[in-house]
């Protein structure tokens, strides 16, 4: 373990890969900065520009990104009240207060300070928990592997339903359904290609993912007839003020970075909860563990209302990284993406990772808190210009979004097929967004369709055919039973719902 | 049973999956394959299960609720999503620099931007911006015979 650690180390601190996390964290920062287009949007984004990279280069850059992302998102949220990502909307409660009042400043040093600590405290957790949890795993069969998938399909869909469940699972239905299209992986058959060569090869995850966020993204600013001329006022240096914080206010938020970084990892770590989840629950445990005095300041300006959501997203976004290197399945609908990336940059995420592939494993653990002390060294600082970013007018960022959606795919396949077709799949996804049908569960769907089909066939082949592998193995078993807990409870609350 | 979005956009999914169910059950399979316990259909034939199972559920389980459709921008999307379709078409014939421009300066135009600096600035620098660093810092070739007529590129 020392040994792949000091190989990851020394990947990661290659002046190279270095550059790469700064780079990440900086685009991170101004994608997500920009409302509606979270992390997903960014690191979809980020895909073709990665793909001369290799590997590690390439994941560091993305992980750089997606906390670039989600700093971005906290600084619309406290300057303008604007999240740029849904798991910075709780920052928002006390960020955006503490700006009315003159402090936008301090705030945005909050939530760097919190977040840095959180994204540390759950990197040290990642460093202990991801190699014993890839030493379990591989005692993982195929059997629970397709178990394992199971769990994590019907958790996203789950989480990311707001209430709408089976809508959820049509969406995972669908994702399933489209990662059939092509090749059998096994025999070679081309199944659901209707003769189209173009469809041969099946659809090409970046396409998938271009059109479902970042272009639909696009088109719904301007279908929900949002202020495509809107700016916001002029965030100048002056009017952020100060960004230093008192002894007091490091002593108010010091026990409360290190509960909300435990929860937030651990929030991180379960199959589909991610960082919108974590940083909620945050804000909800520490106004409930106040004294009566400190609640009636949440949501007003509470150091402590803004320390805990924004510690509790960064390390939960830490946490999500533990089941996609550990078990290859991404716990969020982000790393949902990085898993595709990786898959198409021929690496398997999984317990061998860790064995056959430690510079990649280790390296992009500790580049981890490399793009946390990026974040605070660089971004702090950058934040007043930054910030400049928030006054491009929509009307102008669309166009933009487009045109780089469309160049990212183009430049995949230099086929203009792929362009019809995403544009194609991006007006459908729009008609599915207003709808409520979410998209996370699609791609979610469409990533897992390949190795869930792979390991439901080995486990029928090694059965004789049969499905007695369901029961028969405890590890498949449980996670089975674990599935069957998250159908009912989301029929259990749905009924609750409608008694009500 | 109220006939609203949700319930029109279930029942549009249940007949794709419907559909899928039975192209999977059309799938040619190598005759070895035929009766093996797991062949090129068995997957595609389980997903069909669960989305007819889950369109069913949510066409019968539904609210209710009458949904408004109607207070969205359904003709800009459509003339952006027109744009996005023919940027595809030109970005072969004439090249990605002037298809790109194009497209940047007829959405811009379209959406309400007026002022010619503006337009000019987030078109021509950004795309010369991104053609340099394929072209030039990745060694990205794309077709353009616009500028391969200028002679910027060979």
């Amino acid at each position: 373990m020392i040994e792949g650690m000091m190989i990851g180390f020394n990947t990661a601190f290659s002046g190279y890969n270095i550059l790469m996390v700064m780079m990440g964290c900086f685009a991170g920062t101004i994608i997500g900065m920009l409302p509606g287009l979270g992390p997903m949007s960014a690191i979809a984004l980020m895909i073709p520009i990665t793909y001369g990279f290799d590997p590690a280069s390439a994941m560091i850059l993305m992980a750089g990104v997606y906390y670039g992302a989600i700093f971005g998102g906290s600084t619309s949220s406290i300057l303008i009240n604007a999240p740029g990502v849904a798991g910075t909307v709780s920052s928002s409660f006390d960020g955006y207060p503490m700006s009315q009042k003159g402090q936008a400043g301090k705030a945005l040093a909050i939530a760097a300070y919190a977040s840095f600590s959180g994204g540390t405290i759950a990197a040290l957790f990642l460093l202990v928990a991801a190699p014993q949890l890839a030493k379990v795993s591989l005692s993982f069969q195929s059997a629970d592997y397709f178990a394992l998938m199971c769990v994590g399909l019907l958790s996203i869909a789950a989480f990311a339903s707001k209430g709408q469940f089976l809508k959820a699972m049509i969406m995972t239905a669908l994702g399933l359904a489209l990662s059939t299209v092509g090749q059998d992986s096994l025999s070679d058959i081309t199944r659901f290609a209707f003769g189209n060569i173009n469809l041969m090869d099946g659809i090409s995850f970046v396409l998938l993912v271009m059109a479902t966020f970042a272009m639909s993204e696009a088109f719904m600013i301007i279908f929900k007839k949002m202020d495509i001329n809107f700016k916001s006022s002029d965030v100048s240096k002056s009017s952020l003020g100060s960004i230093k914080i008192s002894k007091d206010e490091v002593k108010e938020m010091v026990p409360t970075i290190g509960r909300t970084s435990v929860l937030g990892f651990f929030v991180g770590v379960l199959p589909g909860a991610g960082a919108t989840i974590a940083s909620f629950l945050a804000w909800g445990f520490e106004r409930s563990i106040a004294s009566a005095k400190e609640k009636l300041k949440f949501g007003k300006g509470s150091v402590k209302g803004l320390a805990a959501p924004e510690t509790a997203n960064n390390a939960a976004c830490t946490g999500s990284f533990v089941p996609l290197l550990t078990l290859g399945i991404p716990g969020s609908g982000t790393t949902a993406v990085m898993l595709g990336a990786l898959l198409s940059f021929g690496v398997q995420p999984g317990p061998r990772l860790y064995v056959e592939q430690p510079e990649l494993f280790w390296a992009v653990i500790v580049s981890m808190y490399i793009g946390n002390v990026v974040l605070l060294v660089l971004n702090l600082p950058l934040i007043p210009y930054i910030a400049r970013i928030l006054a491009i007018p929509k009307n102008i960022l669309v166009p933009l979004v487009l045109f780089f959606s469309v160049t990212g795919v183009y430049l995949i396949s230099f086929n203009s097929f792929d362009i019809y077709f995403m544009a194609i799949v991006a007006l459908l996804s729009l008609v599915l967004r207003v709808l409520n049908y979410p998209m996370p569960p699609l791609i979610l769907g469409f990533i897992l369709g390949g190795m869930l089909e792979k390991n439901l066939r080995r486990a029928v082949l090694i059965n004789d055919g049969s499905f007695s592998f369901i029961w028969e193995r405890p590890i498949s078993l449980t996670l089975f039973i674990i599935a069957i807990l998250i159908v009912l409870l989301q029929v259990y609350q749905g009924l609750k719902k409608e008694k009500e | 049973m109220t006939i609203n979005y949700t319930r029109i956009s279930a029942f549009i999914f249940l007949l794709i999956f419907l559909i899928y169910s039975y192209l999977a059950g059309e799938i040619r399979v190598f005759a070895f394959d035929e009766n093996a316990d797991f062949n090129a259909r068995t997957f595609p034939k389980l997903i069909s299960y669960l989305g007819i199972i889950v369109s069913l559920l949510t066409l019968v389980l539904s609210k209710n609720e009458k949904e408004n459709m109607g207070q969205y921008e359904w003709i800009s999307v459509i003339v952006l999503f027109a744009l996005v379709f023919s940027y595809g078409l030109l970005i072969k014939t004439i090249g990605f620099f002037v298809s790109t421009n194009l497209f940047l300066i007829i959405s811009y135009l379209y959406l309400g931007v007026r002022s010619y600096k503006v337009i000019i600035f987030s078109s021509f620098p950004v795309v010369a911006a991104l053609q340099f660093m394929l072209h030039g810092l990745l060694d990205v070739y794309i077709r353009d015979p616009f500028l391969q007529f200028l002679g910027v590129i060979s």
